[in-house]
């Protein structure tokens, strides 16, 4: 009788402390390894320095602009790249090594580049960007305008979006916040 | 202090409460149901470079100028073209399915030659060979049959065919062919040319101007420039027919009158206009006059079409007093109507002094021909391929050795249809151009699929209705999806095989040359920043510059020419107005009037496929299409809404069931056309009842064309 009471008390403070040591051990995992475990790590298929660019004097609009029916023409095709890049430099800077792998892998062969957008919205989804050139483009996109290498680029393993996808909330919420309507047939047409 | 029961359970419990403040369970289930939505079999929005070409609509018969989309140089989505004057923005149901076609199921994918009862697969150069060996032995009887009526691949066709020894070259019925026999029993010469631009007041008699009829999309912009939203309308438009069709409801009235009285309204309506003094310098006005007072009065008109005296007599006030009036008349299903009401609608323009004004009818000049020994347009619409078909059913016309059958489907399009298809029969050797297995291909011996408008080199001159000449240019924007050709550079071919020089090795060759034509041609300019209707109603035309016509025409702008050829004073034909126009007593029969929509496609596209959803269940529904009549009419043949029903005439027996609708006017079936095909794919075949196999084909008196505008039918 002795005995059963005191594992009790003993198994009461045992129960507490291995709960606790469970509370802990879910926080780091939810914390800190499952966010990695869920998002594959991808590189850009070419290394392509913004820095550069915009030190010759490349203006952002002049890859990224406008079409005439307000839809974001977003990146700039092979050919677009190839007025300055159709032929192999052979420099062996690592810069030139890049230059020329574009130029042998996609202008050679007449392929677009696959590159990874990171914000790429659902097909179900009808943004405009004519109608939100007011913002920075910041506001929403990562900042790569100086960045030598191009940030990686996360995808999420279950749902094959990028993790800086922009999500329904958030668009919901700039929406309630600027008094711009919420209707479904805003963005989902 | 081991891990017993209790620490475990603890373990799992202060585990899963600490989970709760992760984003483990949360995002789990954000993502996965995401992940439900991305199934790999969903198609998905294809992603790179978006840019616009233009191009000029053929599947149309309004050759709207088109821009459209590509993503990553594939066409995504077809559009109109604003700066095209037979678009200004604006596109029909069936140009917009441009760039759907190309994935139809549909699509005939390589030379086919008959093999039995179905057909199996050859090779191009196996085609020709075959083709030139039949062609060849063929010769001195061989006809043509061409459904395409702005196309320079007519001058290709038909001098080919004139070479091989013509048994005939015709075009496939339409409102063209009516419109150039009136112009041409009316002494005239050229294309009549409506300018709705400038018109303030506009009679349309029949023609669904809005849908089938002619330019119709370029129709709508007219209509809707003058009628802004709000503001006060800038013109009146009356539309007198069988049904309140697209046109009808959106027109300021709508007078019901059966399809074969159009004539009988029109002369009704001449007769006001002759009462209040209205006349003309015009041969064969005294006759004219005549044969109006001698039998068209309003109580006339009243008997025999129930409109009353002063319905018409108040059209007519408004059209003499009208600044820029204007009378249109055609079928309210795109065809079958015969010559004389269109002479009767010209002779209201002719009244109010409306030939070669602005917002009024020109005589539109043909282009310059550039294939030697090629038809020209009139002489091709001059022929009569129903009466010709069935004088080869019948035996009374012989039968030609080999027929070319280029963007037509006769088989289906056109009345009477089992006697056309008995017809086709007794002719021995058939190739079909046709892009689609359609209903006459199916009955070819070959078939030579012809490349997609947007795969092709191909051309739209001056479409029946626009009102000045224009010209603009189908090009090419993507390689040919299946192994198709474009049927000119097959034709060019075969006669280089046959030793006959038609001058080009090529169509793109055709094409240029034609366009190189139109530089020669006086007062000529590119429609870019004016219009043609501005230079009808007085602003300058531009000049235009030689070299850039080219360039201008791949950018989707069209050459156009205001003004009419030079000619001969237009007549009246009232001779053919006195035998083929009678105020007799009403039909007592049931009078099918047929309706035809671009959303339903036409003979030669099927319905296409997307176009399908559009098409209300008042309409289709499942399988059985419905036929439209008013209570009245129901009540009279105790029909109730729902019931299924069959439909006799010409021999022929059609099902459907009944939809009761107070827009068609009492007597008549309104049914709609674009359904029954037995060929095609699963989007078209099967789909309802073909009612235009009801009509029976007459000869009009006076002009002899053969016309079925108002069929009679027994329903039970």
């Amino acid at each position: 009788m002795e005995e059963k009471r005191s594992n009790s008390a003993g198994g009461v403070g045992g129960m507490a402390l291995f709960a606790l040591i469970g509370f802990v051990g879910a926080l780091v995992v939810g914390w800190g390894i499952f966010p990695k475990m869920l998002y594959s790590q991808k590189t850009q298929p070419i290394r392509f320095s913004h820095t550069v660019h915009s030190q010759l004097g490349i203006e952002c609009e002049q890859c990224h602009h406008l079409g005439p029916d307000g839809r974001f023409a977003g990146l700039p095709s092979t050919e677009s790249c190839a007025e300055c890049h159709g032929e192999e430099t052979g420099d062996t800077s690592a810069n030139g090594k890049e230059i020329d792998k574009f130029v042998k892998d996609y202008v050679k062969t007449g392929r677009q580049v696959p590159w990874l957008v990171y914000q790429y919205q659902p097909d179900n989804v009808f943004f405009s960007h004519a109608a939100h050139k007011g913002f920075e483009c910041t506001k929403c996109h990562l900042d790569v305008a100086k960045t030598d290498t191009p940030p990686p680029y996360y995808e999420n393993r279950l749902s094959g979006y990028s993790k800086d996808t922009m999500k329904m909330w958030e668009c919901e919420r700039c929406h309630a916040s600027m008094g711009t309507s919420n209707a479904c047939f805003v963005c989902h047409k | 202090m081991g891990l017993d029961r209790r620490a475990f359970l603890g373990l799992v419990a202060g585990g899963t409460v600490g989970a709760m403040f992760t984003p483990i369970p949360w995002k789990l289930i954000d993502d996965a149901s995401i992940w439900t939505q991305n199934w790999p079999w969903i198609p998905r929005v294809p992603k790179g470079q978006v840019d616009y070409v233009a191009t000029t609509s053929k599947l149309c018969p309004a050759g709207e100028g088109l821009k459209i989309m590509r993503v990553a140089g594939n066409p995504i989505l077809a559009g109109g073209n604003a700066s095209h004057p037979l678009s200004c923005g604006g596109v029909s149901a069936l140009a917009r399915s441009e760039v759907y076609m190309l994935y139809s199921p549909a699509r005939i994918k390589s030379p086919m030659k008959r093999n039995g009862k179905t057909f199996a697969p050859i090779t191009w150069e196996q085609a020709l060979v075959e083709m030139a060996e039949k062609l060849g032995a063929a010769k001195g009887a061989v006809a043509s049959i061409s459904g395409d009526n702005t196309g320079t691949i007519n001058e290709v066709l038909t001098a080919l065919t004139a070479k091989l020894g013509s048994a005939g070259s015709f075009m496939m019925p339409s409102e063209a062919t009516t419109a150039a026999k009136a112009m041409k029993l009316m002494g005239v010469q050229g294309q009549a040319g409506y300018d709705f631009e400038n018109a303030d007041m506009v009679l349309v008699l029949g023609a669904d101007i809005f849908e089938t009829w002619g330019t119709s999309s370029r129709n709508r912009k007219a209509f809707g420039a003058n009628r802004p939203a709000g503001a006060k309308p800038a013109n009146t438009y009356v539309y007198v027919g069988p049904t309140r069709n697209n046109t009808a409801a959106v027109c300021d009235q709508w007078v019901p009158a059966a399809a074969a009285d159009l004539g009988v309204v029109a002369l009704g309506i001449a007769w006001h206009l002759l009462k209040a003094g209205a006349t003309s310098n015009a041969p064969g006005f005294d006759t004219f006059k005549a044969v109006v007072n001698g039998g068209f009065g309003p109580e006339d008109v009243k008997r025999a079409t129930g409109i009353a005296p002063e319905t018409l007599a108040t059209i007519a006030k408004a059209l003499a007093s009208a600044k820029a009036p204007l009378v249109v008349t055609g079928s309210p299903f795109g065809q079958g109507l015969g010559a004389a009401p269109v002479i009767a609608g010209m002779s209201l323009n002719m009244l109010l002094g409306r030939i070669n004004k602005p917002g009024g009818v020109s005589m539109l000049p043909e282009l310059p021909s550039v294939v030697p020994g090629a038809l020209t347009r009139a002489a091709m619409l001059d022929g009569d391929l129903p009466a010709f078909l069935k004088g080869v059913e019948s035996g009374k016309t012989p039968a030609p050795k080999a027929l070319l059958i280029y963007d037509a489907n006769p088989a289906y399009g056109l009345p009477e249809a089992a006697t056309m298809a008995k017809a086709l029969e007794k002719i021995p050797f058939k190739v079909s151009f046709s892009s689609f297995m359609d209903e006459t291909a199916a009955l070819c011996d070959l078939v030579l699929p012809n490349s997609l408008p947007l795969e092709r080199y191909d051309d739209v001159a001056t479409p029946y209705g626009s009102g000045f000449c224009v010209y603009s240019l189908v090009r090419p924007i993507q390689k040919p999806i299946c192994d198709t050709k474009t049927t000119g550079d097959v034709l060019l071919g075969l006669a280089r095989k046959l030793s006959i020089d038609l001058k080009f090795d090529n169509f793109q060759q055709v094409i240029k040359e034609k366009v190189a034509s139109l530089t020669k041609v006086s007062g000529g300019f590119v429609a870019k920043d004016v219009m043609p209707w501005q230079v009808a109603a007085g602003k300058p035309a531009p000049a235009l510059v030689g070299g850039d016509l080219w360039k201008a025409l791949e950018a989707g702008y069209a050459w156009t020419m205001v003004g009419q050829a030079a000619q001969p004073a237009m007549g009246f034909a009232a001779e053919v107005l006195a035998k083929a126009v009678k105020a007799g007593k009403p039909a007592t029969a049931t009078v099918l009037a047929p309706y035809a929509q671009l959303r339903t496609g036409t003979p030669v596209t099927g319905m296409p496929c997307q176009d399908l959803t559009m098409v209300p269940d008042t309409e289709l529904k499942g399988d059985t299409t419905f036929i439209r009549v008013n209570s009245e009419t129901a009540k009279a043949l105790s029909l109730k809404k729902g019931q299924s029903v069959k439909l006799s005439g010409a021999g022929v027996d059609c099902q459907a069931k009944v939809h009761i609708f107070e827009s068609v006017m009492p007597g008549m079936v309104a049914a709609p056309l674009g359904f029954g095909h037995t060929a095609f794919d699963y989007y078209s075949q099967g789909k309802g009842a073909n009612y235009l196999s009801l009509a029976a084909v007459a000869e009009e008196p006076g002009s002899g064309l053969s016309m079925w505008i108002a069929p009679e039918v027994k329903i039970a």
